[in-house]
């Protein structure tokens, strides 16, 4: 009976998106209030049943409920609790269930908290929020129903993908998922203010909270699906340039140029038409990217769907969203009106310096990411493009972005003395220097690039930090003085601070592991030593262990440093027989310097397990932690941006009482 | 109690829906009052910073300018702003779309959704699994003694572990029990079949050249085989021959003689390949129009004919429709009913060796029969009664 509940639920939401998708955007253009305001009500009833049909799903998930053929294909009994509620979301239709209940929340935020927000636009966003509704509400039901019953019901089901059973990849895509789908709203807000043909100040700081959200999820996504990838694929890498990874890689690159950017059209009344082109790119890419995973384009760890049928569906809302979307981009955004003026040596020249470089970021991840999908698909090669093509052509725009990053807050608006500017960082760079050559003197060898990175790095993080001490006066007053100087400044300038900040951060982290990481694969015998980065590691054999729903091989690992003992390691080696398959359970001595990383791989050979003898993979990683520091830094930032008082500022009734101190005195 | 749940579902909806007319009399909240605000929230803090001296006298002067200037172009665009307005018709559209959306839901749920169904959660399936437990206790018993048996356990053993394996959903366990016996002398063309679909069931449906093999065997010994048949076309298909996998099917099919259980396979299959080919859409009806219409034998309404006639004649009447019967099915050996039909004639005229005979054949064909079929009973059942 709950299946159906939730079956009948999503039939519901779908056609409640279907009025919502017509009367409100019909009454903002009649000027009729009703019809305008039914959105605010839909949004709600289109989140409570997409809700309901979740919790439906879920409930058969964590009931073992067979009937259900999703949860045949993805769950078993004696699955963990955690991970049966994390099989919710880990099959085709449960993730799609997902992305629209994500939707229908961000629809339903919009219609709740966005009270300042005037009617007409509202429902107008509104309206196109449940357009994106409706086509994946449809596609939901009528290509992937997650209610699929089977009758009478199989004995047990086929597990999860073990692979898949880690708590970073059950939170992984509900975060992820959050960012992505987060983009839609800030298209709707997008495509609606290209119906209205008004985009302004007002427009630009409405939009912003959302924008930071869906920002803010992106980033905790993608810095925990590389935390997965880090920990539990066991190849000792965080980031792959696999092109699931770019696909969500590529929104946040222009989610975050859209971020700034829309700071101009909120301060300066400019860069208008920009901010709503990339507003509609960010979510075209979004789509792009579940059409990329949902389809089963590609075939590595995350695609796990592979349908044609499904595939063409999303190709065609695909085109219809960001088609229709670009058409009345392109027929309505010439009439916007230009904004304020600006000397090329500016804080809107240093923004517009940063859109223009994450934009060519983005393209380049595209090219990279498309291009083997085109020639497979056009000249049936199968070729892949991979991290060699990414280094080369991704990091030289990032550098010079890192560079000018520094310098922007320090820029005032319309026109700014870079000579001041560069005369107050004088300190900053000579340190940078400093630090780069520190760096040179410790490590034996490295990459140019690794020192010219670090040093940049070194560079963005003290600039901010005096950009940072500059406001709040720090030093030149009393101590007091510049604490409540501090306290005083607005939310989101703390928040900007943090996440360059953190940025810097997340780059040493970058620069360290991979310029100098160090690795070893040896073919092991117990008794054996390995000497890896100072470390003295000895291996003392495999041992067997049964699990809840596994059998593992697990290795033990003493690890010394001059003669002094430093920790055991414990790799594993799961094999799951239900699903028929293997993981790899890396051990790590994770601490702020680097990471200790070991993993086992198979029996050296034939027989070679009776002998005890085993490949054994060892890595050093310096400095890897602070990329999740890093990234944590820039979610923080985000959060504390999205806290400050002004955006909630704005609402139509209050204007009566403000307006007497802001009409002008002179 | 589902039907309660979905009326209040359907009621929640339609009430979201019906609120927005409270808001029949209430103001719109303006785009140029909304924008207005948020520029004299931003005049305020230039002036806050200036206060703090985080900006400069003459940027804030600058700053506060351009505000309100872009405060005053909004208020001179406004005054052409017309208010808004709800008429009386807008409620009845409301109305429609609070009635019309349980209406929809209700029309897609009917076509998706599967009322009948309950809830089965795997706590609740205890005595399933006893169940289950105890099948898996018989298999085990009947492996355990097919194994220590000297002779190597009796063929028919081997067979139905093997089917039993398969209904479990143990292919692996179904092939290695039925190979066991697929080398016998007493290998059937039946057998054989089934050994081909345990193998295939392993593969998840790629027919492997061992399974092809088997059905080639399969095939050798029975060339009407069905089961041997329906996967060599499956075969066939898989190896990219569409064309012969179709012909093998309906070909097959046209054979048949009266509806049998296994042709909605062959039907569905052939279709399914047919569409890749272009090929005319075929169904039950084409192979198997109705029961008896053109295979004559002594039916219903041939039997209450002769009722109407003399002793002698109706004799001689049923001698006739027996004999074209039986000169029929030494053409069409593999009509099982045209030979149980023929059994049961004879049985009837006293003919007991030549109804043992009928039998005896239509045993021979219910090999290639899944064990369910009820006929299969019938003829066992027949042919006790005629051995005594």
């Amino acid at each position: 009976m709950i299946p159906e509940i939730g079956q009948f639920a999503l039939a519901l939401a779908l056609a409640i998106a279907l009025v919502q998708s017509v009367l409100p955007i019909l009454g903002a253009s009649r000027g009729d209030l009703v019809w305008m305001r039914s959105a605010r009500a839909s949004a709600l009833a289109q989140l409570v049943f997409i809700g309901i049909a979740f919790a439906a799903l879920m409930r058969s998930f964590t009931v073992s409920d067979f009937t259900v053929r999703n949860v045949v294909e993805n769950s078993h009994s004696l699955k963990p609790m955690l991970f049966k509620i994390a099989g919710t979301w880990g099959s085709h239709e449960g993730s799609l269930l997902l992305w629209v209940l994500i939707l229908a929340a961000f629809g339903a935020g919009v219609a709740l908290l966005g009270t300042n927000i005037p009617d007409a636009l509202k429902a107008r966003t509104l309206s196109v929020q449940a357009w994106i509704s409706t086509g994946f509400l449809s596609f939901l039901l009528l290509t992937s129903n997650p209610f699929e019953r089977v009758f009478p019901p199989p004995p047990d089901g086929n597990d999860l993908n073990p692979l898949l059973q880690d708590v970073g990849l059950a939170m992984h895509p509900p975060l992820l998922y959050f960012g992505y789908v987060g983009f839609s709203i800030v298209f709707s807000f997008a495509v609606a203010a290209l119906i209205e043909g008004r985009v302004d100040a007002a427009w630009a700081r409405w939009v912003r909270p959302w924008t930071l959200a869906a920002w803010m999820s992106l980033t905790a996504g993608i810095a925990l699906g590389s935390w997965w990838a880090y920990y539990e694929l066991g190849w000792g890498g965080w980031w792959f340039w696999d092109p699931v990874e770019n696909v969500s890689f590529m929104p946040w690159l222009l989610g975050t140029a859209l971020l700034h950017s829309a700071i101009v059209t909120e301060k300066r009344d400019a860069f208008k038409s920009w901010t709503i082109l990339l507003a509609i790119l960010t979510f075209s890419l979004s789509l792009l990217g579940t059409f990329i995973v949902r389809s089963g384009l590609l075939t590595s760890v995350h695609a796990f769907a592979v349908d044609p049928e499904r595939g063409l569906y999303i190709l065609g809302l695909l085109g219809l969203s960001i088609g229709g979307s670009l058409t009345l981009y392109a027929w309505r955004a010439p009439s916007m009106e230009g904004g304020g003026l600006f000397a090329p040596i500016s804080r809107e020249g240093g923004l517009l310096i940063n859109n223009l470089l994450l934009v060519v970021a983005t393209g380049t991840v595209l090219v990279g990411t498309l291009y083997p999908l085109f020639t497979e698909a056009l000249a049936d090669q199968k070729i892949s493009v991979g991290p060699p093509f990414f280094n080369a052509s991704f990091i030289p725009i990032m550098l010079p972005l890192l560079m000018i990053m520094a310098v922007g807050p320090f820029l005032s608006w319309k026109r700014a003395d870079l000579k001041g500017v560069f005369q107050r960082l004088r300190f900053v760079a000579l340190l940078s220097g400093l630090a780069a050559l520190a760096v040179w003197y410790l490590t034996e060898g490295g990459p140019a690039l690794a020192y010219l990175s670090i040093a940049i790095a070194t560079w963005l993080l003290l600039a901010t930090l005096r950009e940072w001490a500059t406001r709040i006066r720090l030093f030149d007053v009393p101590f007091a003085q510049a604490f409540r100087r501090a306290r005083n400044l607005p939310r989101a300038a703390h928040g900007m601070t943090l996440a360059h900040a953190g940025l810097a951060v997340a780059v040493f982290g970058f620069v360290g592991s991979s310029a100098w990481k160090s690795e070893e694969i040896v073919f092991v015998q117990p008794g054996a030593e390995i000497a890896i980065a100072g470390f003295d590691v000895r291996f003392d054999g495999v041992e067997q262990l049964q699990g809840p729903n596994y059998t593992a091989d697990r290795g033990t690992l003493v690890v010394m440093r001059d003669g002094a003992f430093i920790t055991i390691l414990y790799p594993e080696r799961r094999s799951y027989p239900v699903a028929q398959s293997t993981t790899t359970e890396s051990a790590i001595r994770s601490t702020l310097a680097g990471d200790l990383y070991a993993s086992l791989a198979e029996p050296a050979a034939e027989g070679a397990a009776q002998s005890g003898a085993w490949t054994l993979r060892i890595l050093y990683e310096p400095l890897v932690n602070f990329i999740w520091i890093g990234s944590a830094l820039l979610v923080l930032g985000g959060g504390l941006s999205l806290s400050d008082r002004r955006l909630r500022v704005g609402a139509p009734r209050r204007s009566a009482t403000l307006k007497p101190q802001a009409t002008p005195a002179e | 109690m589902l039907w309660i749940i979905f009326a209040s579902l359907a009621l929640l909806a339609a009430i979201c829906l019906l609120l927005p007319l409270r808001s029949l009399r209430s103001d719109i909240s303006g785009r140029t009052e909304g924008s207005v605000s948020i520029l004299s929230d931003q005049l305020q803090e230039v002036r806050a910073d200036a206060e703090r001296g985080l900006i400069t006298k003459e940027e804030a002067r600058a700053a506060l300018i351009e505000i309100k200037r872009r405060i005053l172009s909004l208020e001179r665009k406004s005054q052409h702003a017309e208010p808004a307005r709800s008429a009386r018709s807008s409620g009845i559209v409301v109305w429609a779309t609070a009635l019309m959306v349980p209406l929809a839901a209700g029309a897609l749920y009917m076509q998706l959704g599967s009322p009948d169904l309950p809830s089965l959660a795997f706590a609740e399936r205890e005595a399933e699994r006893n169940q289950q437990v105890e099948i898996t206790g018989l298999t085990e018993r009947l492996l355990a003694r097919l194994q220590s048996d000297p002779g190597g356990g009796p063929t028919e053993g081997w067979m139905l572990l093997g089917q039993t394996y398969m209904r479990m959903g143990r292919y692996r366990d179904a092939v290695s029990a039925m190979e066991n016996v697929t080398e016998r002398p007493d290998a059937t063309s039946a057998i054989l079949s089934q050994y081909a679909e345990a193998m295939i069931a392993v593969d998840d449906g790629i027919v492997t050249p061992a399974a092809r093999k088997a059905i080639a065997a399969a095939r050798d010994m029975d060339p009407s085989n069905p089961a041997a048949t329906y996967y060599e076309a499956i075969a066939l298909n898989q190896a990219g021959d569409s064309e012969a996998a179709h012909d093998l099917l309906t070909g097959r099919l046209g054979t048949a003689t009266g509806p049998a259980p296994w042709m909605e396979a062959f039907i569905a299959q052939a279709n399914r390949i047919g569409e890749t080919l272009g090929r005319d859409l075929v169904s039950l009806a084409t192979f198997a129009p109705t029961v008896n219409r053109d295979t004559p034998g002594p039916t219903a309404a041939d039997l209450a004919a002769s009722a109407d006639m003399s002793e002698q004649d109706r004799s001689a009447f049923v001698r006739s429709m027996v004999t074209r019967l039986a000169e029929r099915l030494q053409d069409e050996p593999n009509d099982l009913d045209g030979w149980m039909r023929l059994g049961n004639a004879y049985r009837v005229l006293g003919e007991m060796e030549k109804a043992r005979a009928a039998y005896a054949a239509a045993e021979r064909l219910t090999e290639s029969l899944p064990s369910g079929d009820p006929r299969v009973q019938r003829i066992r059942q027949a042919l006790t009664e005629l051995r005594s």
